[in-house]
C-alpha cells in the first residue's frame, strides 16, 4: 500500500536527522570545541533591566512588559554553539533580536544575562583590555552599513584595524595592500568610501576585518543594502572563504535564500527566541513549528533536501545492487537528474554500504511536498515517539 | 475648508460637546487654563497695585547698589588681591598678546601683510579667495586705513584663536559627555540670542575700559558657535562607524582621534569660521568700550554723522569680513571636493612625510621672501602719498542727497518724509499701544503666545523675562525698544516671505540672489548703519531700516530653502490633483516647511533685536542709548541695568518664538 510506504520512509528520515549533519561529519570537527558557546543569554532594554531574566515578567507579553516595567526584550534565552569551520547563520525578520544578538557576542552591546564562552573563556567576565584584545584578534565584525571612515582611503580603511592594533606603518600597510587585492579590489587603493559602489564598499568592510587574520567573523546583514546580483557574488565570497580558508562565522541575515546559500547550520529567531536551529534541510524538511514552516513555504525544497531524506528502504536484494550510486549528501535536484537520466531507481551509498533506493515517486513526492503536510506530520511525531 | 474650521478658537459660550472637543486640541486647552489664570490674577493684580503701569512696589532698585559695587571696583582695582592675581593677569596677557601681534604685523610691513594674507587665502580657498584677499587688503591702504586695519586684525586674531581654544573645548566636553551638553545646551542658545551689546557692561564692570574687556566680550560672544558646533559635530558622528571603530577594538582616545574628530571636521571648520564672523561683528562693536582700529573709526565719525569717514572706516570692515569669510569658509568646500573626486593617487608605503617636509619648506620660503620684499619697500605702513582720500566727496554726495532726496520729490516724498511717516505712523503708535497696555496683560499675551508656539518652559521662561524687566524698573523704556522691534521684524517678514517665494518658485532669481544674500550675511551689524545714516538721518526710523536689511538674508535664506526642501512627492501629487501654484504655496509648502518658517520669524526676531539696540548709537534711542549713555558717562549702574533688560528682552523673544522640538520632548 503506497501510504504506508510512505510513513515508513518519513519514519526513516526523521530518524536520520537525528545523525549528525553532513558538514560536520565531512569536516570531522564535530568533537572540536565549540569557538562560540552561549547560554540562556538575555538582552532587556530598559531601565533596571536586570530584573526582567528568568523572573515572571518575562512571560508577559512585549506589550504588557513595555507598559510594566518600560523594558524591551530583545534577545531571550539563547543558547548555541559556534563549531570550528563553520558558518553559523542566525536568521529572523527585522526585531527578530538577531543583530542584538551578534553585537552581544564581542559586547558591543552589554548582555543582560547569560554566559558567553569563545574558546571556553568567558567573555562577560573580561576587562576593557581583555575585551580589546578579542575584538582586535579574535572576533572581527561586517556591517549592513559598512561602517568604514569616508575621510580615509580605501587603503587606509582596510588598514585601520591593524593601526587601532598599534602596527608599524608600512607592516600595516603592506598587509591591507594583500587584503584589498584579495577582496578583489586592486587598484582602487587610493579611492575613498564615497567614490565606490555599495558592494566595493563591503568588500572594503570585508578587507577590514580579514586584515586582523580573526578567528571569527561575524557579518551583521552584511549584504541587505546591495543589488541582488552583487549580494549574490558577495556571498560566494563569503562561501570561498568558508570553504577553502575554513574560517569560522556567524552570519545574520533576514533572507532565508542567503542563510540556506551560505549556512552550515541556521537559528532561526522570532521575538527574540531560537524557534528552531538545525542544518538547511532540517529548517526546511522538519519546521518545528506552524510559523517556521510559513518560513520556509516557498523555498525550493529539491534543491535544500538530500536523497538521504527522500530515499525508501531497500526492497529485495537486487535493488541493492544496480542503479546509479548517489552519496546520501546530494540534493533532490540532483538525484532527479541522475534518476531522469538513467531511467531506473538509484541507490544511496555511504561508505560502500546502501543505505536506501530513491525512485521517481519518492523524489517527486519531496518536490510535491507530500511529507510535509501538517497533519501527517503530526500524526508520525506519534508514531517515532 | 478644513482649515478654516480647524483655525476656529474655542469659545466659552459654546455648547458642551463643542467645548470638549475644542478642548481636545492642546492649544486651546492651553489658552483657557492661561484664560482662567489671566481671569483670577488680573483684578488681584489691579486692586492691589492700581494702574496699568508697572507697579512701583514691584520695582527693586538696583541703581544704588550696582553704583557702588561699582565704586568699590575702581577704588580697589589697583590693591585687591582679586584684580591683582587674577583678573590682572588676565587683562595684562591679553594686552601683552594683542600688542605681540600686532608689532608683528607692522614689522611684516604693508607688503608681507597684504602677500602672506594672499598665500594663506591660496592654500586655503584657492586663487579666488586669494585675489579678494589681495585686492580687499589693497583697498583698505588706499583708503588711508591701514593702521587701523592692522590693529583690529591683531585684536581679531587673539580674541578668534581664544573663542577657538575655549569653543573647542567646551564642545570636546559637550560631545563627551551627555551630562554636560545636556547643561551646556540652554545656555548657548541664550548666548546665540542675546543682542551683543548685552555683553559689554559685565565685562566694563570688571575690567573697565580697553582693548582687554574689548578682547572679552569679543571671546565671550565668539565661543559659543564654536562650542556649538563642536558639540554637535561629536555627537552627530556615523553611529555605525562608531560601531565598526568600537568593534575593532579602539581604546576612547584612537575613537576620538581617529574617528570623531576627522569625522567632525566640517563642523569643527564651520565652527572656526562662524566663530571668525561673530568675532569680527563684536570687535567693531567693543569700539565703543574701547576696542581701537576700524570700529572705533567708525563709532567716532557716526557720532558726529561723518558719514564720510564712516564709509571710509566701514568698507574696510565690509572687506575684512568678507576676505575672512571666503577665506575660511573656501576650506570646507576643497576639503569636500577632494572627499568627492580626485583624491591623491596615495599607493602602499606612500611617500607622505617628504611631501610634507617639502611643503613646509617650500611655505617657509615663500613668507620670508615676501617678508624681504616688504622691508626691501622700506614702508611698514602703507605709503601715504597712495591714499584716496573718499571722506569730502562722499560727504559732498550725501550733501546733494539731504538736499535733493531727503524730501519734496513729487510724488513719492523723500527718505526723510518716509522716516517720519514711519516714525509717526507706525512706531509712536505702536509704543503708545505697548505702554498703555497694562503690565499684567502684556505678561499673560506673553505666556500665551510662548506657550501657543512652544512648550510651558519657553511661557515661563519668557514671562519671568519680561517681569524682570518690569522688577529693573526699565519697564516703559523696554516697552519703546519692543515696539521697534515688532514694527521692524513685521516689516523683515512680510519683504523676507514675498523674496523667498519669488526665489523658491525661480531659480533664476535664486541664482540672482544667492551672492547677495552671501555678502549681506557676512557683514558685520555695526556697518549697516552706515548707510541708513546717510539716507534717513538719525533716529528710530534708520535704525529701523538697519535692522530690517540686517534680518531680511537670513529670513529669505531660510523660508526660501525651507520652501524648496519640500518633499516633491507631496508637490507632485498636489500638481496632479489640478492645484494652482498659490494652492500649492498655501497648502502644501507652507505647511510643511512649518518648522523653517517658525525658525525663520525666530531669527528675524533675535537679528532686528540685536541692530536695534545698536540702533541707540545713531539715535534710535530706549535701552541701547541707556547702554551707550552709560558707557559714555561712566554711569555703570544705568548701563548695568539697561544691558540686563536687553538680556532680558532678547530671551523673552526668542522663547516666545522658539518653535517646540518634538525630540525633546
Amino acid at each position: 500500500m503506497p501510504t504506508v510506504d510512505m510513513n515508513a520512509e518519513t519514519v526513516n528520515d526523521l530518524n536520520d536527522l537525528k545523525k549528525p549533519n553532513a558538514v560536520g561529519e565531512a569536516h570531522g570537527m564535530n568533537e572540536a570545541p565549540p569557538v562560540f558557546s552561549v547560554r540562556n543569554l538575555w538582552k532587556v532594554f530598559g531601565p533596571k533591566a536586570e530584573r526582567v531574566p528568568g523572573s515572571d515578567l518575562a512571560d508577559l507579553s512585549p506589550d504588557e512588559l513595555r507598559e510594566k516595567t518600560g523594558c524591551t526584550v530583545a534577545v531571550r534565552d539563547v543558547s548555541f554553539d559556534v563549531r570550528p569551520g563553520e558558518c553559523f547563520v542566525v536568521m529572523g525578520l527585522s526585531g527578530s533580536g538577531k543583530s542584538t544578538l551578534v553585537r552581544c557576542l564581542t559586547r558591543l552591546i552589554e548582555p543582560t544575562a547569560g554566559t558567553i564562552a569563545i574558546d571556553g573563556e568567558d567573555v562577560r567576565g573580561m576587562d576593557k583590555g581583555a575585551l580589546r584584545d578579542l575584538r582586535r584578534h579574535r572576533a572581527a565584525m561586517v556591517f549592513q552599513h559598512f561602517g568604514l571612515l569616508p575621510h580615509r582611503t580605501v587603503l587606509d580603511n582596510v588598514a585601520y584595524g591593524l593601526e587601532i592594533q598599534g602596527v608599524g606603518k608600512a607592516e600595516r600597510r603592506a598587509k591591507a595592500a594583500e587584503m584589498v587585492e584579495k577582496v578583489g579590489l586592486a587598484g582602487m587603493e587610493a579611492r575613498r568610501p564615497g567614490q565606490l559602489s555599495g558592494g566595493q564598499q563591503q568588500r572594503v568592510g570585508l578587507a577590514r576585518a580579514l586584515a586582523a587574520d580573526p578567528e571569527v567573523l561575524l557579518f551583521d546583514e552584511p549584504f541587505s543594502a546591495l543589488d541582488p546580483l552583487i549580494r549574490r557574488d558577495m556571498q560566494e565570497e563569503v562561501v570561498r572563504l568558508n570553504r577553502d580558508e575554513g574560517r569560522t562565522m556567524v552570519f545574520i541575515t533576514h533572507d532565508l535564500s542567503e542563510a540556506l546559500r551560505v549556512g552550515d547550520r541556521i537559528a532561526l529567531m522570532r521575538g527574540g527566541r531560537v524557534v528552531q536551529c538545525g542544518t538547511p534541510e532540517e529548517i526546511v524538511g522538519s519546521p518545528a513549528d506552524d510559523y517556521v514552516r510559513d518560513f520556509v513555504r516557498d523555498v525550493p525544497r529539491e534543491q535544500v533536501l538530500t536523497v538521504r531524506r527522500a530515499m525508501r528502504p531497500v526492497r529485495s536484494a537486487g535493488e541493492a545492487e544496480t542503479g546509479a550510486a548517489l552519496n546520501p549528501a546530494t540534493t533532490v535536484a540532483d538525484a532527479i537528474e541522475a534518476v531522469a537520466r538513467t531511467g531506473a531507481p538509484a541507490r544511496v551509498v555511504d561508505a560502500g554500504r546502501c543505505l536506501g533506493i530513491v525512485d521517481f515517486k519518492s523524489l517527486l513526492s519531496i518536490v510535491a511536498g507530500l511529507d510535509r503536510m501538517p497533519g501527517r506530520v503530526h500524526s508520525l511525531k506519534k508514531a517515532v515517539a | 475648508m478644513s482649515t478654516a474650521t480647524t483655525a476656529v478658537p474655542p469659545r466659552a459660550v459654546a455648547p458642551p460637546g463643542r467645548l470638549r472637543t475644542a478642548l481636545r486640541r492642546p492649544a486651546a486647552r492651553k489658552l483657557l487654563l492661561l484664560g482662567i489664570v489671566t481671569a483670577v490674577l488680573a483684578p488681584l493684580a489691579a486692586a492691589r497695585w492700581g494702574s496699568g503701569a508697572w507697579p512701583d512696589a514691584l520695582t527693586v532698585d538696583l541703581a544704588g547698589p550696582l553704583g557702588r559695587a561699582n565704586d568699590w571696583i575702581i577704588d580697589n582695582r589697583d590693591g585687591h588681591w582679586l584684580f591683582l592675581y587674577f583678573f590682572g593677569h588676565i587683562s595684562n596677557a591679553i594686552i601683552t598678546s594683542v600688542r605681540g601681534v600686532y608689532l608683528v604685523l607692522l614689522a611684516l610691513g604693508w607688503a608681507g601683510v597684504t602677500a602672506g594674507a594672499s598665500l594663506l587665502a591660496w592654500r586655503l580657498a584657492g586663487v579666488r579667495a586669494a585675489v579678494t584677499a589681495l585686492a580687499s587688503f589693497a583697498v583698505c591702504g588706499l583708503l588711508g586705513m591701514w593702521v587701523p586695519t592692522m590693529r583690529t586684525l591683531a585684536l581679531m586674531i587673539v580674541a578668534v584663536a581664544a573663542s577657538v581654544a575655549v569653543g573647542a573645548l567646551l564642545g570636546l566636553a559637550g560631545g563627551l559627555s551627555d551630562r554636560m551638553f545636556r547643561a551646556m545646551r540652554p545656555v548657548l542658545d541664550t548666548m546665540q540670542a542675546l543682542p551683543a551689546f548685552a555683553y559689554l557692561l559685565p565685562v566694563v564692570l570688571v575690567f573697565g575700559i580697553g582693548v582687554a574687556p574689548a578682547v572679552l566680550a569679543t571671546v565671550v560672544y565668539a565661543a559659543p558657535p564654536m562650542a556649538r558646533l563642536t558639540a554637535m559635530g561629536l555627537r552627530g558622528t556615523d553611529q555605525g562607524v562608531l560601531e565598526a571603530v568600537d568593534s575593532l577594538g579602539a581604546t576612547g582616545r584612537q575613537r576620538l582621534l581617529t574617528a570623531r574628530l576627522p569625522l567632525a571636521r566640517r563642523e569643527l571648520l564651520l565652527g572656526v569660521n562662524q566663530s571668525i564672523m561673530m568675532a569680527l561683528s563684536m570687535a567693531v562693536i567693543a569700539s565703543v568700550i574701547g576696542a581701537d582700529g576700524l570700529g572705533d573709526r567708525v563709532y567716532q565719525a557716526l557720532s558726529t554723522v561723518d558719514v564720510g569717514s564712516a564709509l571710509a572706516a566701514g568698507i574696510p570692515i565690509v572687506l575684512l569680513a568678507i576676505v575672512l569669510d571666503r577665506t575660511t569658509a573656501g576650506h570646507r568646500s576643497v576639503g569636500s571636493r577632494s572627499a568627492g573626486l580626485g583624491a591623491p593617487p596615495a599607493v602602499a608605503g606612500g611617500g607622505w612625510a617628504p611631501r610634507r617636509t617639502r611643503t613646509l619648506t617650500t611655505w617657509a620660503v615663500a613668507i620670508a621672501a615676501v617678508v624681504a620684499l616688504g622691508r626691501a619697500a622700506g614702508a611698514k605702513s602703507w605709503p601715504d602719498h597712495w591714499t584716496v582720500a573718499i571722506a569730502t566727496p562722499v560727504n559732498t554726495a550725501k550733501d546733494w542727497m539731504v538736499d535733493h532726496l531727503y524730501s519734496g520729490i513729487p510724488g513719492i516724498g523723500g527718505t526723510a518724509d518716509w522716516a517720519a511717516h514711519y516714525t509717526g505712523w507706525v512706531l509712536d503708535p505702536l509704543r503708545d499701544g505697548l505702554q498703555g497696555l497694562p503690565w499684567w496683560g502684556a505678561l499673560a499675551l506673553v505666556a500665551a503666545l510662548a506657550w501657543m508656539i512652544g512648550t510651558w518652559r519657553t511661557a515661563l521662561t519668557a514671562t519671568l523675562s519680561l517681569a524682570a524687566i518690569g522688577v529693573l524698573g526699565r519697564w516703559n523704556v523696554a516697552m519703546d525698544t519692543l515696539s521697534q522691534v515688532l514694527a521692524a521684524v513685521a516689516v523683515t517678514l512680510v519683504a523676507g516671505f514675498a523674496i523667498a517665494v519669488v526665489a523658491a518658485r525661480s531659480p533664476r532669481v535664486d541664482r540672482l540672489l544667492r551672492p547677495v544674500l552671501d555678502v549681506f550675511q557676512t557683514m558685520p551689524q555695526f556697518v549697516y548703519l552706515i548707510p541708513v545714516v546717510a539716507l534717513f538721518g538719525i533716529g528710530r526710523a534708520p535704525a529701523a531700516a538697519a535692522a530690517i536689511v540686517y534680518a531680511l538674508p537670513a529670513v529669505v535664506r531660510i523660508v526660501s530653502q525651507g520652501l524648496r526642501q519640500a518633499d516633491p512627492a507631496a508637490l507632485e501629487s498636489a500638481r496632479s490633483l489640478g492645484a494652482t501654484g498659490g494652492q500649492q504655496l498655501r497648502q502644501v509648502q507652507f505647511p510643511l516647511a512649518r518648522a523653517e518658517l517658525l525658525l525663520a520669524v525666530n531669527q528675524a526676531v533675535v537679528l532686528v533685536l540685536s541692530v536695534v539696540i545698536i540702533g541707540g548709537l545713531v539715535g534710535g534711542g530706549a535701552l541701547g542709548y541707556e547702554v551707550v549713555f552709560g558707557l559714555a558717562q561712566g554711569d555703570l549702574a544705568t548701563g548695568l541695568m539697561a544691558g540686563t533688560a536687553i538680556a532680558c528682552l532678547g530671551l523673552m523673544l526668542d522663547r516666545v518664538t522658539q518653535p517646540t522640538k518634538p525630540k525633546e520632548g
